[in-house]
Parts: structure tokens; sequence; C-alpha cells
């Protein structure tokens, strides 16, 4: 009986050269989503941690002007500030080049300071939602390409069972495990970026919302200011 | 500033992570890779006739014994003629006993040559037995291929067989049949004999008919001929028909 060595290893290794440029593709998909997992992760996580710290901060009493000041140091050290900060900095900086001249009219300056907070928000959902998509395709794309991989491989197996004598299960065997072999790395690639998919999404839309309810409520604070006047 | 630190760490991370799985894949993560070889049973069977071979150099050490016997006899007999001797006058004692020191160094060479001789052909028994025992290992080897390459064929020739027979409705279970093919080397069939009938002759008819209808077994011409001759220049098939209910 011939030594056949099934470790995945020699498997692989064995695969034809189609089987074997899957599973390449795969492997690389699967680094790339756990780089763009990682990557997210940290990131809505931070962004997450800067609106708790920013609502604290912005509802402790303190000064809008010194706060704005504040955070424009901020920015200049850091290079650019994210998330929050920058709705209300756009909204706040609006609001000033409006109130700057003496006969302003109220309803313009909201309109204007609104209008603001509203780019700098769809800003900030594009920044949220980055290379989600990427994930939602390697979710969804990565078990076909290990389905093909698999179909390949074992169609290929079947053909070599038409070609001998006396088929035997030893002689489709390998075959079809090396093509399943493709399935799995498949489903490697897939099941993380689903699950990290179907989460970030719904972290974004929490920020998002999060966002929202607060350039909202500093609409409301610059309105009263504005009409008080 | 901020993202590009988050992507390199990302980055990092995401290949430790696939080079750690990779890693344990190579190291030993196998997922039952043992494999069972199932030996067929024939082969076993021969394999169990191995043993008896291995009892035959056991009967070598038996002639080492006999030669030692005279020493004794001799040292005895040395004593006694001493004995006399030393009643004998000095100057024939000294004749005498260079003649019987001569007497034992023939007598030792003597004996050293049969032990030689008796050596040499222990020797030679053992390489006999040796390639005798290669031999025959051989041989049951080849014996083992020719089964194994007869069993193929003789698979095949059921099958086709089987395939060309069409069961006569009187068919019932229990029913056998017992056919002899004549083969040429060519694999055409060139004669059938019923050997044992079934007792019904649509049946026995059956039979004949799928043997003379399978005509040729053009895979017999790829077989070795001494094979053939030993097996295939006739084949005897039972027929019985097992999977029917009746």
């Amino acid at each position: 009986m011939i030594e056949e060595n099934l470790s995945i290893w020699s498997l692989i290794a064995n695969a034809s050269l189609l089987v074997q440029g899957v599973m390449a593709i795969l492997f690389i998909a699967s680094v790339m989503s756990w780089v763009m997992i990682i990557q997210r992760g940290l990131y809505l996580r931070s962004a997450q941690r800067g609106f708790r710290e920013f609502e604290d901060a912005f509802w402790s009493g303190v000064d809008l002007n010194s706060l704005y000041t504040d955070l424009t140091q901020k920015a200049k050290q850091q290079g650019g500030t994210d998330g929050i900060e920058n709705v209300f900095r756009s909204g706040f900086r609006e609001f000033n080049r409006l109130t700057q001249g003496d006969k302003a009219d109220p309803d313009a300056v909201m309109e204007g300071a609104d209008r603001a907070m509203r780019v700098a928000l769809s800003r900030e959902d594009e920044k949220l939602n980055i290379s989600l998509p990427f994930l939602a395709s390697v979710a969804s794309v990565s078990p076909y390409i290990g389905l093909f991989g698999t179909v390949w491989g074992i169609m290929n197996s079947f053909r070599g069972l038409a070609m001998v004598q006396q088929a035997t299960l030893a002689t489709v065997a390998p075959g079809i495990s090396e093509a399943l072999i493709a399935t799995a790395m498949g489903l490697f690639a897939a099941i993380p970026a689903v699950i990290a998919y179907n989460r970030y999404a719904a972290l974004v839309e929490m920020t998002n919302s999060n966002y929202e309810t607060f350039a909202e409520e500093f609409s409301s604070i610059l309105h009263r200011q504005v009409h008080a006047h | 500033m901020r993202n590009s630190l988050s992507y390199s760490v990302a980055i990092l991370l995401s290949l430790v992570l696939h080079i750690a799985l990779v890693g344990a894949l190579f190291v030993n993560w196998q997922p039952e890779t043992e494999r069972v070889i199932m030996q067929p049973q024939y082969i076993e069977a021969k394999l169990v006739e191995l043993a008896p071979k291995k009892k035959a150099p056991v009967p070598k050490a038996k002639p080492k014994a006999s030669p030692k016997k005279p020493k004794v006899d001799l040292a005895k007999k040395k004593r006694e003629e001493k004995k006399r001797l030393a009643k004998i006058a000095a100057q024939k004692k000294a004749a005498e006993k260079e003649r019987l020191r001569k007497e034992q160094l023939a007598k030792a060479e003597q004996e050293r040559k049969e032990q030689q001789r008796l050596e040499e052909l222990r020797r030679q028994q053992q390489e006999t037995e040796f390639a005798e025992a290669l031999a025959a290992e051989q041989a049951l080897i080849n014996a083992q291929q020719d089964e194994q390459a007869a069993n193929s064929y003789r698979q095949l020739i059921q099958q086709r067989l089987s395939e060309n027979w069409s069961r006569p409705p009187s068919a019932r279970l229990g029913m056998e049949t017992l056919i002899r093919i004549r083969l040429v080397p060519t694999g055409r069939v060139v004669g059938v004999t019923v050997l044992k009938s079934s007792g019904d002759s649509a049946f026995d008819r059956s039979v004949e008919q799928a043997a003379l209808k399978a005509e040729q077994f053009v895979e017999l011409q790829g077989m070795e001929p001494r094979l053939f001759e030993k097996r295939f220049r006739q084949v005897d098939v039972a027929f019985s028909p097992e999977d029917l209910r009746l």
C-alpha cells in the first residue's frame, strides 16, 4: 500500500494550481479583513470614548468659548480632531463668524450653523463607515470563492476516478479532502468578517445617532443664545 | 496620524494572528490524520505461515557436544600408561614419552581438523538454510502478488459475467450452478461446461449464455503468461441469485 501523508500541508502542496490560487486569495482576504476588523475596532472604540469625554466636558458648565479654544489648541497639537469635536467646532465656528456682524439675522445664523454641523456630521459618518463595505464583501463572497475551489477540486478528483479501473475510496479521498480545505478557508475568512460587520454596523449607527442628538442639542443652545439678544 | 498608527497596529496584529495559526497547523495540529491501513484478509493468512520458518536454524547447536568425549578417555589412558612406564627402564621411558607426546599431538591435530570440518559443514548448512528461507520468502511474495493480480482479474471476470447474465424467471434463492470456462491467452472464451447443475435447466442455460455472451475478456491479455497458465486456463465460476427475494 502506498504510504500517504495526509497532513494538511501536503494536501495543500499537492492541490491543483487553481485550488492553490483560491486558497491564496482566501488567505489574503482573511489577513486583510482582520486588519480592518482590528483597525475599525480601535477607531470606533476611540470614537465612543471621545464622545463620552466630550459630552462630560460640554455639560460640565464650561464656557463654550473656552471649550472652543481648548479644542482648537488640541487640533493644532494633534493635527486635527475626530468625531463629535469636529461637529462642535465647525458649528460653533460658523456661529461665531455669523454673529460677528452687528446686524445678524437670527434665522440666517441658525441656518448657517446647522448647515455647517450637517456637513461635519456627514464627514464623520463617512469616516466611521470606512472599510465596512470591504468587510461586507469578504463576508459574503469568500464562502463562494471557497466553494468554487472545492467544486473544482472535486471535479478533478472525479475525473481522475474515471481513469482508473478499480475505483476505491482511497483514490478520491485525498482529492476531496484537499478540495474541502478551500471551503474551510472560505468560512474561516467569512465568519469573523460577518460578525465584525454586524457589530460595527450597529456601533456606527449608534455613534451616528449620538452625534446627531448632540448636534440637535447644541443647535437648541445656539438658538436660545441668538434669540436672547 | 492617529489613523496610520492604528492601521500599523492592526496590520501587525492580523499578521501575528495568521502566522500563529499557520504555525500551529504546521507544528502539530492535524485533525485525525492517523491512518488505519486495512489489510485484505488473504494477506494476513499468508503472514501467519511465515512463523514456522524461524524454527529451522535451531538444530545447529547439537553437533558441538560429541567431539569432546574422547579427551577424557585419553587422559585416563595416559595415566595408566604412565604407571606402567614407570616400572620400565628409564631410557625406554623417555622414548615412550616422546612417542606418546607425538601421538597426542597427532590426535589433537586430527581432532582439530574434525572440528573444522564440522564447522565448515555447519556453515554450509546454515547458508543453504538461509538461501532456502530467502527463496521461500521470495516465492511467498510472488505468490502474494500473483494472488492479488489473480483476484483483480477474477473480480473483473465476475463483474463481466454478472453484467451479461439475465436471470430467468424460474430462478430461486439457493440455486447454484457451477460452470467451468475455458479461456485462451487472448482472453477469448472457447468453451463452457456445466460442472454442477442447479437442477433447473433454464437457469443452467442462462448461466451458460452469460459466459458465452461475455465472449472475450480483453483485459486478460495484459496478464503474465505464467499466471494465466496457472490460474486462468480454466476458470470455475459459481452462479447463485443472492439478491432475489424468492
